[in-house]
């Protein structure tokens, strides 16, 4: 049992020393994080009325100026994919995107299938309903980065 | 002294009684316990699946106790007509149900982790804003889980030592059990700390790891169940080996003078034996009174050997216990 604990403890230290060498958690398995930073931030919309309006020559709406404050922070030249909300999930899978934004809820149905942030509901136009976006599975860096700066920017 | 005409005992002697009434008390120290630690981890289980898995252990673990707590109100039960050898089968039936639901459940997991690490999932946990802070959902499933593994490691042992003063295999197996949990808490945290490194394959490695140890509680379990429900003789309350109260009631028959040879057939009922002594006198005659008189020297050796029938006969039966073959049979 000792030796166990030892297991443990030399797991927590490894963590530690991991951590002093940049590596930060939680990390991406596939990097998106580190690839939109400087880069491109490959961004999904569903057009919903009130969130994103897609009728103009380049989308417009309270959820597509949310994308572009954040890809400022991150030094980050957004390119817009509009779609239905089915086509815009595969292409998440298929990392072809890295964000999908729209009138999407907590309620969502694809959940087994990208990463949901959490419902905010003090996104204008939002109405009551608790928006998500969606990142792509297991990008926890990303996630964790796009839920803080909602988390500032329109509140828990 | 009990009358020989009452079958078995629902009654325990004083040490017993203390013993029962601790493993009562910590059975329901146990489920209380469990039942924090199942609804503070439903605030932090996400998506991972090791954490899921331990969440579903945590569920688990509370059906041998119930089992226990269950039978226990059967087992008091004096015998009948309806029912002539009590209902100390209760403990076993609880036993075979904690073992069968283990398996199961185990499986599923198994299944579960596996066909996630096939489909290459990864686990997906984000953040909660806790205090107007933002925090990575991990860091605070690694606390819950660091903070819990503390319970079972004090009353997995207090049960173990209660355990063999009751020769009851329901409560060893739970403290068995509970022995084992904290490499399940463990496990998840290893799980957890690999999603945050990136590792996500992690997760669903920890998770099977887990899931392997609810199996093989579960093939544990349903195997002792079912081999002292259909009657092998009687083992030690660990099952390591074949209980030593067979040899010395037939050394005691032995001892008898009018005894030329004895066996005995003794199967495990729950907590108390049944047993069948076979005798063959020196004598062709022997007065019921001899009969009555060593019937009663047997249950008076040990609480657990009340339920005693001594049968005359001219051969032992070759299946049965004779004692000096002890070494050997086993």
């Amino acid at each position: 049992m000792l030796r166990r604990l030892q297991g443990i403890l030399l797991a927590l230290a490894m963590t530690t020393v991991l951590a002093g060498c940049g590596i930060s958690v939680p990390a991406d398995p596939e990097g998106t994080l580190q690839a939109v930073s400087e880069g491109d931030l490959r961004v999904g919309v569903s057009p919903d009325e009130g969130l994103a309006d897609v009728s103009g020559a380049a989308p417009t709406g309270p959820l597509i100026d949310l994308v572009d404050t954040f890809a400022e922070s991150l030094d980050a030249e957004v390119e817009w994919t509009i779609g239905s909300e089915e086509m815009l999930v595969v292409m998440l899978e298929e990392g072809d995107l890295d964000l999908v934004v729209g009138g999407l809820t907590d309620q969502t149905p694809w959940v087994d299938r990208v990463g949901v942030t959490r419902g905010y509901s003090g996104i204008e136009g939002a109405e009551g309903r608790a928006i998500v976006m969606f990142v792509p599975l297991g990008e926890n860096a990303f996630l964790t980065e796009l839920e803080g700066f909602l988390d500032t920017e329109v509140g828990p | 002294m009990i009358a020989y005409h009452q079958f078995g005992r629902t009654d325990l002697p004083t040490e017993q009684q203390q013993a029962l009434k601790k493993a009562v008390r910590w059975e329901y120290v146990t489920i209380s316990y469990t039942i924090v630690t199942i609804v503070l981890v439903a605030f932090v289980v996400g998506n991972s699946q090791a954490m899921r898995t331990a969440w579903i252990e945590d569920m688990l673990s509370l059906i041998p106790q119930i089992a226990f707590l269950i039978a226990l109100i059967f087992v008091r039960r004096r015998p009948t007509v309806r029912h002539p050898y009590g209902m100390h089968r209760a403990m076993g039936v609880g036993h075979l149900v904690a073992g069968v639901a283990l398996l199961a459940v185990g499986l599923n997991l198994g299944y579960e982790a596996v066909s996630g690490l096939i489909a290459t999932e990864h686990p997906t946990i984000g953040t909660v804003d806790l205090f107007g802070q933002t925090i990575w959902l991990g860091w605070l499933m690694i606390i819950v889980m660091a903070v819990i593994v503390v319970g079972p490691l004090i009353y997995g042992p207090a049960k173990a030592r209660l355990a063999p003063a009751l020769h009851n295999k329901l409560l060893y197996a739970d403290a068995d059990m509970a022995r084992a949990d904290w490499h399940t808490n463990a496990a998840s945290i290893v799980g957890v700390l690999g999603v945050g490194l990136g590792l996500w394959w992690l997760d669903g490695v920890a998770a099977l790891f887990i899931s392997l140890g609810i199996i093989w509680d579960g093939v544990r379990n349903t195997k002792g169940a079912v081999i002292d429900l259909m009657d092998q003789r009687a083992r030690t309350y660990d099952d390591k080996h074949p209980h030593p109260l067979a040899k010395d009631i037939v050394e005691h028959l032995r001892a008898q003078p009018w005894i030329r040879d004895a066996a005995v057939r003794m199967r495990d009922q729950g907590q108390v034996f049944h047993v069948e002594a076979f005798v063959v006198p020196r004598k062709r005659r022997v007065p019921v009174t001899r009969i009555d008189e060593v019937s009663e020297s047997v249950a008076e050796m040990d609480w657990k050997v009340q339920d005693i029938v001594v049968i005359v006969c001219s051969t032992l039966p070759d299946e049965a216990d004779r004692g000096a073959a002890h070494a050997r049979l086993h």
